[in-house]
């Protein structure tokens, strides 16, 4: 599809009317994935932001145009994979089966399931939308918030500064389960961004893991109306890169000449307001490290 | 469908909450300075920039929260944001 | 033809499970139970067996593979034991409540600590408040039996709830008897294919599943699900009769009585420990002691009527329990005979006997024993009783 079918052209699956805080980009994700996944889906929201605005619906009303449902905190991809399984053995491949969960649900609580499936290969398109901590239940840290962030579990105060560990690299984990597909999204990079929801749709072996960088303007402390700049951000300052990970390779999908420093995405989040030069430099630390084994890992695959 | 009461299940109708009350500014489209490069609905979280039969982008007040994203990624500044109840 | 076969109580439950030809099986290993999903794993090696098996990565995601599964419309099987049953309580619970028929078999094992691997119900009867059917067996036959008959009982229309079938760790799940193996064809006609109306994943027919729910609804679901519970003792009784007229064997339904006649002691019994009850109910109505049995084969729902009217004429009763009710000082089951009974005014003494916990035997003696500590309190009728440890 191209980029005027998917935003202007394809149905929106998901109730117009959804509670998500404005500028949200998780809610913006989901629409999107669900107008190039189509209505021969079935989705699986568990606990989070997007369950909590309503997109499961409320008592006898649905939220959705697709068959959806609220899977556990800790077992979207067991559930979603039972699902698939059973389309599978009746012949009705080409129900698609997808999971939209947050990091909290991916990243810690549901990690399990997830390892699990992707070991066995189910053949399920896992979508996580990674807004940095449990969002949904007020704004407590999660394996994926930045080091330093300040959350309300890691708030900061006299003795402490925020989160004193660096974020978890979930893609990077499923990419060394074998997944069939991995790759990084992000909303402000539209057409990598499609591109790779359509890669994902037709994979018919294997799990298929998308992680998308989702900026919350509510636990991140920014205004709404720079979503997309922040998104943006976060990949000039190679704070997440944008690649994908296939038969064992790896592929930098949009290169970066010149990264900007890190300090340029951070110093307009409130969560890291209160971050000195040295933790900044420690988050800088760990962006190059990670930029540079991303850049080993692309160098070893072919072009 | 009717409820059967045994399964919890949603299936009379679709849920919306009606976000379009939430706005305090909305988004007004410069007629003069927009393109039609379509971008701003590439970029809009709850799907409210549409085409009209003319394929021209407008957009659809019914559920847009006015989070004016669409106006600060417009490349040519075309859309304002103006205060509820203002001209 | 049927066919008789010397097998376990785990191969019971695994000839069961393949005789109602599931669609999907998901399981992780815990001893007692894991040759059930060993041998089933083998009939699917051997092409003797025809569905998905899902060989997951923990007991939380057999549910949950099963979970997802049995919204898309297939018919499940799995089986665990205590430790795995405790951690699957989060999607187990959800199983009955999204009303998703399906059966599990559990090889029941006490719950740790202290560190245990051996038999006990305390796993099963600690979860007998999450809403599902709970059948307690005595014997290998009937486990499989049970199996069957438990499809059937869960995809009733009026019933749709999960089976949990219950049977003793080791005592049954590793003890080798004769088995009566029916036929496919006998089992197909007895059980037919399900096929879901209530709550279906499909694109075909778009609903949400489990949409947030205020108070006020939510207690039309539970309150519905209470009333399915009532329907399935009727159900379990009609379907024990449908199948002794199909297969030439039946458990009596939801409780059996034995030699109540004239009773004035009754013991009251659930699992494999009624064997050993039945042989000292004999030995001592041959001295011409009026004793009598009443086996509980299903804890949930609970056969509040069926259990008075067996009491009734007892002078004297004893509950025998395999698990503790924490907080009472007493055995799970006593309470809730003692609750049965009380609900309807009757008063009469009784007496709790724990004994078989993380292990250890039942054996004849302790049944001699129990049974004549209750022909001793109904001569005398003597109120309050302690609580016998039958150790
Ligand atoms: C087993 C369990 N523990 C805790 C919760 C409470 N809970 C609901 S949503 C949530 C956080 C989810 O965070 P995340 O997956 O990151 O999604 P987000 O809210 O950020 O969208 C938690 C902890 C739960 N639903 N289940
Ligand atoms: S808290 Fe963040 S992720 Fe959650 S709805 Fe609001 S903006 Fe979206």
């Amino acid at each position: 599809m191209n980029l005027q079918e998917v935003f202007y052209g394809a149905e929106d699956l998901i109730s117009p009317g959804l509670s998500a805080c404005p500028g949200c980009a998780g809610e913006l994700t989901m629409r999107t994935v669900m107008k190039i996944m189509g209505k021969n889906t079935i989705l699986g929201v568990p606990p989070g932001c997007m369950a909590g605005a309503g997109v499961v619906g409320w008592n006898r009303l649905s939220g959705a145009k697709v068959p959806i449902t609220i899977p556990l905190l800790d077992n979207t991809a067991s559930m979603l994979a039972g699902i698939r399984r059973y389309y599978q053995s009746q012949g009705r491949n080409d129900v698609r089966v997808v999971a939209f969960a947050g990091d909290g649900a991916t990243a810690d609580a549901g990690f399990q399931a997830l390892s699990g499936a992707a070991e066995r290969g189910e053949n399920i398109i896992y979508i996580c939308y990674d807004n940095e901590g449990y969002m949904n239940t007020g704004f407590q840290r999660s394996g994926t918030s930045s080091k330093g962030s300040n959350t309300s579990t890691t708030p900061v105060g006299a003795m402490r500064k925020g989160k004193a560990q660096h974020k978890k690299d979930l893609p990077l984990l499923l990419a060394m389960h074998n997944a069939a597909y991995v790759a990084t999204v992000s909303p402000a990079y539209v057409q990598d961004f499609v591109r790779k929801i359509e890669k994902a749709k037709e994979v018919t072996c294997g799990l298929a893991y998308i992680h998308v960088l989702s900026p919350c303007p509510t636990g991140w402390w920014f205004d709404p109306k720079d979503t997309i700049k922040l998104a943006r951000l976060a990949v000039q300052t190679n704070f997440f890169p944008l690649y994908e990970y296939e038969d064992g390779r790896f592929y930098q999908t949009v290169s970066v000449k010149q990264a900007k420093p890190v300090q340029e995405f951070v110093s307009r989040l409130g969560k890291f307001k209160h971050l000195d030069q040295e933790a900044i430099a420690d988050l800088q630390q760990w962006t190059d490290r990670r930029a540079n084994l991303l850049q080993r890992l692309c160098a070893e695959s072919p072009a | 469908m009717t409820s059967t009461w045994i399964s919890p299940t949603g299936d009379e109708g679709i849920y919306q909450i009606d976000t379009g009350k939430w706005r305090t500014f909305r988004p007004v489209i410069n007629r003069d300075r927009c393109t039609n490069c379509k971008l701003c609905g590439y970029y809009c979280p709850v799907s409210s920039i549409k085409l009209s039969n003319q394929q021209q982008v407008h957009i659809d007040l019914s559920y847009c929260k006015g989070c004016a994203i669409c106006a600060t990624e417009c490349p040519r500044g075309a859309i304002d944001m103006v205060r509820e109840g203002e001209e | 033809m049927p066919v008789v076969k010397a097998l376990t109580g785990n191969e019971s439950a695994a000839h069961g499970a393949a005789l109602a030809r599931p669609d999907l099986i998901a399981a992780y290993p815990i001893t007692p139970q894991s040759s059930v999903v060993e041998n089933l794993a083998q009939m699917l090696a051997d092409g003797k067996l025809s569905c998905e098996m899902v060989e997951v990565e923990s007991e939380h995601s057999a549910m949950s593979v099963i979970q997802g599964a049995a919204l898309a419309g297939a018919r499940t099987f799995t089986a665990t034991s205590a430790q795995g049953l405790a951690l699957m309580y989060e999607p187990y619970f959800r199983m009955s409540t999204l009303r998703l028929p399906m059966v599990m078999a559990v090889a029941g094992r006490e719950m740790t600590s202290p560190e245990t691997i051996w038999g006990g119900q305390q796993d099963t009867v600690s979860l007998r408040e999450a809403g599902w059917i709970q059948f307690y067996v005595e014997d290998n036959q009937e486990i499989l039996d049970t199996v069957i008959q438990g499809y059937k009982v869960a995809e009733h229309q009026g019933v749709l709830l999960p089976v949990n079938v219950c049977y003793d760790g080791f005592f049954l799940s590793h003890l080798t008897e004769g088995v009566e193996i029916p036929d496919q064809e006998q089992v197909d006609s007895f059980l037919p294919q399900y096929r879901p109306q209530h709550v279906i994943l499909d694109p075909q027919r778009p609903m949400a599943v489990d949409p947030m729910t205020p108070g006020n609804l939510l207690m039309k679901y539970r309150r519905n699900h209470l009333e399915a519970m009532q329907t399935a003792l009727r159900v379990i009784d009609e379907i024990d009769a449908d199948f002794y007229r199909v297969f030439g064997r039946r458990y009596g339904g939801t409780i059996e009585e034995y030699r109540l006649e004239g009773a004035d002691a009754v013991l009251v019994t659930i699992g494999s420990m009624t064997g050993a009850a039945r042989e000292v109910v004999d030995l001592l109505r041959d001295q011409g002691k009026k004793v009598g049995l009443v086996k509980v084969r299903v804890l949930r729902p609970f056969p509040l009527k069926r259990i008075v009217r067996a009491l009734r004429s007892a002078k004297a009763i004893g509950v025998v329990d395999r698990s503790v009710s924490f907080g009472w000082n007493s055995g799970a089951l006593f309470q809730e005979v003692l609750a049965a009974l009380g609900s309807q005014g009757m008063v009469m003494p009784a007496v709790s006997f724990i004994g078989g916990l993380g292990g250890a035997d039942i054996s004849n003696d302790h049944m001699l024993k129990a049974l004549t500590t209750v022909l001793e309190v109904s001569a005398n009728q003597a109120a309050e009783q302690e609580t016998v440890w039958l150790d």
